[in-house]
């Protein structure tokens, strides 16, 4: 749960971050880009492994990723969204775009290592642990289990909503119907966040 | 006057946040329809501010990693970034003033897939821009002002994004941005607004139950 403390922290954290990502923008800023990079770069990598990309490719697409962010920074608005979000689109971005090639290359193998759920299941209070996104973690919170577990799996893995029926053994239709709850849910109270 | 967007099954929105859709058209189909809605982009925004809670709170890890800040920015002097779109050859047939998504155009433009139009139905043509393993297809139609569809099912379901004009199936209006989601066995009534000329990107996933040829059931088109 998130005290009072880590919330002042984190807000001004959000916020530093906000404002490097802004300077990199704005005057391609070297030792704020380096200051995001030290901040982002293994968070993105774990992001990435944890949606089963293997480590060395992992790494390729973490540096594409800062590349990225140092050639696009111009085009963040912070007044949109924090820093955070935007890395995630374009993290998620490369990502796709890496999937889709290897889709195109070849017929895939639904058993490559690359597509197959990692062996260890994934703590269940990863969210918890943000320190910058309290409002995330205080919005998931106020989810009941089956509704997060949803989300997680859908951010974290980064499966689809099909592939979460799968997973979890149970009708389409039961996801479908707790993405819907846990959605209007989430618009509701990160409506006065944004 | 406001109308309400009409808008697609949450599912769709947290797949298209999340990076979990099927294929590369659903990709451009998502992307140009919250391109073109409001609705679509508030969902969109806030499911991507959880996306950055969840990178946020992704483990930082203590080991060094292999590369540096200055390796990226080594690599960005070395490396011509990508042309930018000015660049890039232009779609093929895409005529100046076809309203196109950026998304949409920006697929175009990368796959070299050329817009050529072709008869469908009187008062319509259709444009196939990509066709999947499984009989999907990403297309294009244009319909003139006052055209009616008749009642005609589906098999399979379809996504028609208005990219420019209106329809209406039964009473329901669907405007640029509006998503009309047709699942399997639906029956549809639809007439082109009298208004003006109607495109729409369309997305068909399985086949169409008059699809072979897919003219047929347009033979019973009425025009206007």
């Amino acid at each position: 749960m998130t005290h009072g403390s880590d919330r002042v922290r984190s807000t001004s954290d959000t916020a530093r971050l906000a404002g490097l990502l802004d300077k990199v923008g704005r005057n391609r800023d070297g030792d704020a880009f380096r200051a995001l990079f030290d901040h982002f770069a293994p968070r993105v990598r774990s992001f990435l492994i944890k949606r089963r990309v293997a480590p060395a490719q992992a790494d390729d697409m973490t540096q594409d990723v800062m590349l990225a962010i140092w050639r696009r920074a111009s085009s963040y608005d912070p007044a949109k969204a924090s820093a955070a979000t935007w890395i995630y689109t374009i993290a998620r971005n490369v990502h796709i775009d890496h999937y889709r090639k290897v889709m195109r290359a070849r017929k895939v193998d639904e058993n490559d290592p690359q597509f197959l759920p990692p062996e260890h299941p994934l703590p269940d209070d990863l969210y918890e642990r943000s320190e910058a996104s309290e409002s995330v973690a205080d919005a998931m919170a106020g989810l009941p289990d089956d509704q997060k577990e949803v989300l997680r799996l859908a951010f974290t893995e980064g499966l689809s909503h099909s592939e979460i029926a799968d997973r979890l053994a149970v009708p389409l239709g039961t996801v479908k119907s707790r993405v819907r709850l846990a959605m209007n849910k989430l618009r509701q109270g990160l409506g006065e966040w944004k | 006057m406001t109308q309400r967007g009409h808008v697609l099954d949450d599912t769709w929105y947290l797949d298209y946040a999340t990076g979990a859709l099927g294929t590369e058209a659903q990709d451009v189909m998502m992307a140009s329809h919250v391109e073109l809605s409001g609705e679509a982009r508030a969902r969109i925004d806030a499911l991507e501010t959880f996306g950055g809670g969840f990178l946020e709170s992704a483990d930082a890890g203590s080991g060094e990693l292999p590369f540096s800040a200055d390796d990226i920015l080594l690599r960005d002097a070395a490396e011509p970034a990508v042309p930018d779109q000015e660049d890039r050859p232009a779609a093929i047939g895409v005529e100046d003033g076809l309203p196109l998504p950026e998304a949409l155009r920006d697929y175009l433009d990368r796959t070299g897939t050329p817009v050529r139009w072709g008869f469908l139905g009187p008062g319509l043509r259709k444009a196939i821009l990509w066709t999947g393993e499984h009989g999907e297809r990403l297309w294009l139609l244009r319909a003139q002002p006052g055209v009616a569809i008749p009642q005609h099912g589906h098999r399979g379901s379809e996504l028609t994004l208005v990219l420019k004009g209106s329809f209406w199936d039964g009473d329901q209006q669907y405007m640029p941005g509006d998503v009309e989601e047709a699942h399997e066995g639906v029956e549809h009534d639809i007439r082109i607004d009298e208004g003006g000329e109607c495109i729409c990107l369309a997305l068909t996933e399985g086949k169409l139950r008059f699809d072979s040829p897919l003219l047929r059931a347009f033979q019973v088109f009425t025009g206007m």
